[in-house]
């Protein structure tokens, strides 16, 4: 007993010096001889813990499994919603922009331009959206049980992602509908996903981070992204941009991936500068977000 | 509990926690959504306070544990009680690792599953196959693990003719079986958990009990918070007492649970002495 046998109640104190503890040899139950668990107050500033990330995939899996399951259970439509919003959007677009606006989209139909661009642009205002809302979501989960805060907006990125997939299905179908060739700078494609997935994740990251101290930004958001889709490329070419401001254009990290998507599938001419602006705020971006999520991270269970 | 005695000091320590303290602001938990603006306010009235790490509040903290120090052996079943508020539940949630502390250390050998809340993470429309497997995993098992130890599983919840039913139209005591059973089933070596045995009724608490003997016999740890004293005196070897944040322990676990008694006792008589364990600091209200 670490307490004395007459003392009814006193301030129980730690067994000798901490130090030696460790030394003992002689056992019973066979323990590592470090801790598994360290457990400190929060330091600072550290990087994300990718190694606890990966030991926890398997949870990252059921989180992702999960929401697809729910989605496809409770709505009546199922999988078609995932089509279905990019190609709602896309008539809608058509209609008024295409039809009556009359903006030009190159030597490709309208329907075809707008296609490319909503695709990859609902994947990201989707993903943004429903990562940023994903720690309040699942306050219950942060407040009863420890695992890595992050796996919870990458899970709803990855759901995302997951719907990308299946609504990219959809423009297949129409370069073939159209008589588009397919070509070799296709095999880009994966990489500009990574690079659209890794923008999504940062700014999920950094936002559900701070929705949960500060829930306004679940009101500013929806504003934010709505502005955003205007200043991108998605229902209008990049040229309509005047070349003196293209410089600042160049700085939204979406104009390069969207640009860059569409020239992969519809085979204009890449924009290599912007492009490579794009990827370098898209890295900046993702570590100064893991650095404001980790350290914001440690408050969570005790402020959502 | 001599002979107990020099085979516990032969031991290493699974669980080491060494001047643990955590300390809330009130401020910060009286309002803990700010607004942003609140944030713009406070960083245009000191620009600099963010790189500091000070947060605005009215300057009163309430000291939820102070300089917590124990350690316990492998196989131990460990009661922690106090009153509503003298930071049971937070000493758990640090040794979860849900909660950081503010200044101490823990090093724990081994894993760790915690039990906070029954069937954290359900989801009503999935079913209870699925319940298994996506809770399993969040209370951080693998899904070998899980379909290892899957019938056994439903065996011990007795639902399995609505396995493949969703958990909302499960009874409430049905649900409660499921995700006990799953829980049941964790393998760490350091097992926490908080009033789990205040639901279901007498048959399915015994179950629960009889469940944490032969966990602690396999050798691992358990740390049992509960305001139910019988379930204490039955489970726990070693009784440790929260008062105000600071950790008390005696040579019995019958004593501890007299002292806690007592207390409950005396705070029925006199109400206003609930409000003890505020520390009201030297700064004074910010304008």
């Amino acid at each position: 007993m670490v307490i004395s046998e007459n003392a009814s109640l006193r301030v129980s104190r730690q067994p000798e010096s901490g130090g030696e503890l460790s030394e003992s040899a002689d056992q019973q139950v066979s323990l590592p001889s470090k801790p598994l668990i360290k457990i400190r107050a929060s330091k600072r500033w550290t990087p994300l813990d990718l190694r606890e990330i990966w030991a926890h995939r398997e949870l990252l899996y059921f989180l992702v499994w999960r929401d697809l399951k729910v989605r496809y259970k409770q709505t009546l439509l199922g999988v078609s919603w995932v089509i279905l919003q990019p190609i709602l959007m896309t008539l809608v677009f058509a209609v008024f922009l295409g039809k009556i606006a009359r903006v030009p989209s190159g030597n490709v139909p309208y329907v075809l331009f707008l296609y490319s661009g909503l695709l990859p642009w609902t994947f990201f205002t989707n993903a943004v959206a429903t990562s940023s809302h994903s720690l309040i979501a699942s306050a219950e989960m942060i407040t009863k049980v420890y695992f890595p805060r992050s796996l919870v907006p990458l899970a709803a990125v990855l759901v995302r992602l997951s719907d990308f997939l299946v609504a990219s299905l959809i423009l297949f179908v129409l370069m073939v509908y159209y008589g588009r060739a397919f070509t070799s700078a296709m095999l880009l494609v994966p990489f500009l996903v990574l690079h659209l997935t890794l923008l999504a994740l940062s700014l999920g990251l950094l936002f559900a981070a701070l929705n949960v101290k500060y829930r306004d930004i679940g009101t500013v958001l929806p504003v934010l992204l709505q502005l955003w889709l205007f200043a991108s490329p998605v229902i209008y070419p990049s040229t309509f941009v005047p070349a003196n401001w293209k410089w600042l254009y160049e700085l939204n990290p979406l104009s390069g991936i969207i640009s860059g998507f569409r020239a992969a599938f519809l085979g204009a001419d890449f924009d290599w500068r912007s492009l490579l602006v794009s990827l370098g705020i898209t890295l900046v971006l993702l570590v100064y977000s893991t650095f404001v999520f980790k350290r914001m991270e440690d408050e969570f269970a005790d402020v959502v | 509990m001599n002979s107990q005695t020099s085979f516990r000091l032969q031991m290493k320590s699974i669980v080491t926690v060494r001047n643990l303290s955590k300390t809330y602001h009130i401020g910060q938990l009286r309002n803990s959504n700010p607004t942003l603006r609140d944030a713009f306010v406070s960083a245009i009235g000191s620009p600099f306070s963010f790189l500091r790490g000070h947060r605005h509040g009215d300057g009163t903290t309430l000291r939820a544990l102070q300089d917590v120090s124990f350690s316990v052996e492998p196989g131990e079943v460990v009661g922690i009680i106090g009153r509503n508020g003298a930071g049971k539940s937070t000493l758990l949630k640090i040794l979860a690792r849900i909660v950081k502390p503010t200044s101490g250390e823990v090093d724990i050998y081994g894993r760790v599953g915690s039990l906070l809340q029954v069937g954290t993470g359900f989801h009503p429309d999935l079913t209870g196959r699925e319940n298994i497997f996506l809770n399993g995993a969040i209370l951080g098992m693998k899904a070998t693990e899980i379909k290892r130890n899957f019938d056994d599983i439903v065996a011990f919840s007795e639902v399995g003719r609505f396995l493949d039913t969703a958990v909302k139209y499960y009874s409430s005591g049905m649900y409660l079986r499921l995700a006990f059973a799953i829980a049941a089933h964790l393998e760490p070596e350091v097992l926490l958990l908080d009033e789990v045995l205040a639901v279901g009724d007498e048959s399915f608490q015994a179950k629960c009990r009889a469940k944490i003997k032969s966990v602690s016999r396999d050798g691992r740890t358990v740390f049992f918070v509960s305001h139910d004293m019988k379930a204490v005196a039955d489970l726990c070897g070693r009784v440790l007492l929260i008062r105000s944040g600071r950790l008390y322990e005696g040579s019995n676990p019958q004593n501890m649970i007299a002292e806690y008694l007592d207390e409950v006792a005396t705070a029925e008589a006199h109400p206003a002495s609930l409000l003890a364990n505020t520390n009201e600091s030297v700064a004074p209200p910010s304008a």
